[in-house]
């Protein structure tokens, strides 16, 4: 592992990273191979934050499993509500409203906003600027505050249900979205002044955990990670769901594959949420935001107070859930950290035989062996945190 | 050619060793050194109200008349995904409650609780709410199990104050231990 065959190699060592340590973003535990300061091989250990939520789907109504989703991906947990009901909207063969699916497009879009944010703050905490965390929790703190006000919680969310959104997107959430537009710009553009402007800081990055497209494919590599290795996969572009395909906005992709590509593609992506998200708060159409079949979504409340027949739906729907045909689905969407898939096997029943989640987290970090191979130690927490790894959903 | 590379390479090196490009960045973070402070004082001195979809604390409504209007219908405990909810009904004609049964224990588990408001969406006569109380901390196991009697008492943040706001607030010495109390008089919106 030498770069010049006249130094004579020292002993091998090997050290364990994590999971306790501040860097590795939760419990993430690499044995790293050393020799010297070089990296021989990086083997990630994970499983720390396993709750057998997979298992969990199985013993739960359809409706119930909802909560659980916001648990896996808690930095941004409105994308992994929308993967899940997603797929069991496929299965039921159910066409959503046109209200409900541009509401769904902004709460994703303002998710990724809020996990790219964190992302980055978090990446630039560990590489030694710590004032860019504390800027970018700041801006996320607009963001919770837009999804307190729409549905009354600010990182589990439990916002979608099958059919529609819990609640109606008020006036006063579009309000806070226009405010959050407003913003946004100018301070992103501050952390691109402070981070381009810190030598430390793209030093650090440029040219680290190189990885080339066609290893990225093979590897399973998805998201920002993959775009920046000049791949234009983007499931929202290549396989439209939602309304996606009826918005104007770009795929940023990168050259180089590094580290530093990864940074400038997360920080394009805000900018290009931001413009979705102003498309879809000027063509949100009023209407019903809930398909209108009281076996999946009760009765308003009103409703269910004076009427009879209303109060039978609402005890079957809250007691017994609802039947879903028998099939199987796999159903993918483009989450901050990559593609994040569900496939659901159901036997007719009103819980899933078996629900298979397909987490970004967990195949990116694959990735984290081939990317550090001959890197510097420092230079593996530059490619962790230019993976974003979250170990609620890399450990389900 | 060999000059002009030299003298690039010179101007380049000026600006390594005064730090250019670190002074870009600093202004920044020295501007803001010098500018209004967005920090939240909670709690000695201010303290967030949530919006008014916020779920926190569980609480039990009573109608105009002070009958409890939980039936124990047992709805919320089906619909719970954690089954954190302990229903036991009872009968009692005695005018406690809008009907004739009434719940003998209603109690939550809140370590249990993802706070997710399917009980409050289940429920059938609006008797469960999610309240706006999020000081739920404690260092015993035995408190945070909620029965029927506490969440009976109306919680501090009535249904129809508008959140979104920062309040003024002060930390109480109470018997159950240190409480911070908002003072809801005046508010302002929180500075971003």
């Amino acid at each position: 592992m030498n770069e010049r065959d006249d130094i004579i190699a020292t002993q091998g060592i090997t050290i364990h990273m994590g999971p306790q340590h501040p860097s590795t973003h939760g419990v993430l535990h690499l044995v790293l191979d050393l020799q010297g300061e070089k990296i021989v091989r990086a083997e990630p250990d994970i499983g720390y934050l396993h709750r057998g939520t997979e298992k969990i789907a199985e013993n739960l109504l359809y409706h119930q499993f909802v909560p659980y989703t916001d648990r896996l991906d808690y930095m941004c947990a409105m994308s992994n509500n929308l993967a899940y009901v997603q797929a069991v909207e496929k299965l039921l063969g159910i066409e959503i409203t046109e209200r409900a699916k541009h509401i769904r497009v902004i709460a994703a879009e303002l998710s990724r906003i809020a996990g790219h944010l964190m992302a980055i703050g978090a990446w630039a905490l560990d590489l030694g600027a710590m004032s860019i965390l504390l800027y970018a929790v700041r801006e996320r703190e607009i963001v919770l505050d837009i999804f307190e006000m729409l549905c009354g919680a600010r990182m589990t969310l439990s916002y979608l249900r099958v059919g529609g959104v819990r609640y109606d997107f008020t006036d006063g959430c579009k309000e806070a979205c226009e405010k959050m537009l407003e913003i946004l710009p100018g301070r992103i553009s501050e952390y691109e002044r402070i981070l381009l402007g810190n030598r430390v800081w793209v030093d650090r990055n440029r040219g680290v955990g190189v990885i080339s497209a066609e290893e990225a494919i093979n590897l399973g590599l998805s998201g920002p990670a993959l775009r920046a290795s000049g791949v234009k996969w983007d499931i929202r572009k290549d396989e439209p769901y939602l309304i996606y395909d009826r918005f104007d906005f770009d795929v940023p992709v990168g050259t180089n594959g590094d580290c530093f590509d990864r940074y400038v593609i997360r920080i394009e992506e805000i900018k290009q949420s931001m413009r979705i998200i102003r498309q879809a708060l000027r063509d949100l159409p009023e209407g019903p935001f809930n398909v209108d079949m009281p076996e999946l979504v009760p009765p308003p409340k009103p409703d269910v107070y004076n009427n009879m027949e209303n109060l039978i739906h609402h005890f079957k729907y809250v007691s017994h859930g609802f039947k879903v045909p028998k099939g199987e689905v796999y159903s993918s969407i483009e989450a901050p950290k990559g593609e994040l898939g569900v496939y659901i096997v159901s036997d007719g029943s009103e819980k899933p035989y078996r629900l298979k989640l397909r987490v970004p987290s967990f195949h990116n970090l694959q990735t984290v062996r081939h990317m550090s191979k001959g890197m510097y130690l420092a230079d593996v927490v530059a490619i962790i945190s230019s993976l974003d790894p979250v170990f609620g959903e890399c450990d389900k | 050619m060999n000059g002009r590379t030299k003298g690039f390479n010179l101007l380049e090196l000026i600006k390594k060793v005064v730090f250019t490009d670190f002074v870009k960045g600093l202004s920044i973070t020295l501007g803001y050194n010098v500018s209004r402070s967005i920090t939240q004082r909670y709690p000695d001195e201010e303290k967030w109200i949530p919006y008014r979809r916020w779920r926190g604390l569980h609480y039990l409504n009573r109608d105009a008349e002070g009958r409890e209007l939980c039936v124990a219908c047992e709805l919320c405990s089906k619909a719970c995904p954690t089954q954190c909810i302990t229903v036991v009904p009872m009968e009692d004609d005695s005018g406690r409650g809008i009907a004739d049964r009434v719940a003998k224990v209603w109690k939550v588990d809140l370590v249990r609780c993802l706070y997710c408001g399917y009980c409050e969406d289940a429920c059938p006569t609006r008797a469960v709410r999610l309240g706006r109380e999020y000081e739920t901390a404690c260092t015993d196991l035995a408190s945070t199990v909620r029965r029927r009697e506490e969440l009976l008492v109306p919680q501090a943040l009535a249904e129809n104050i508008e959140g979104g706001v920062l309040v003024k607030s002060r930390l109480v010495r109470t018997p159950e231990g240190i409480k911070v109390e908002p003072d809801l008089r005046r508010h302002k919106k929180r500075s971003l």
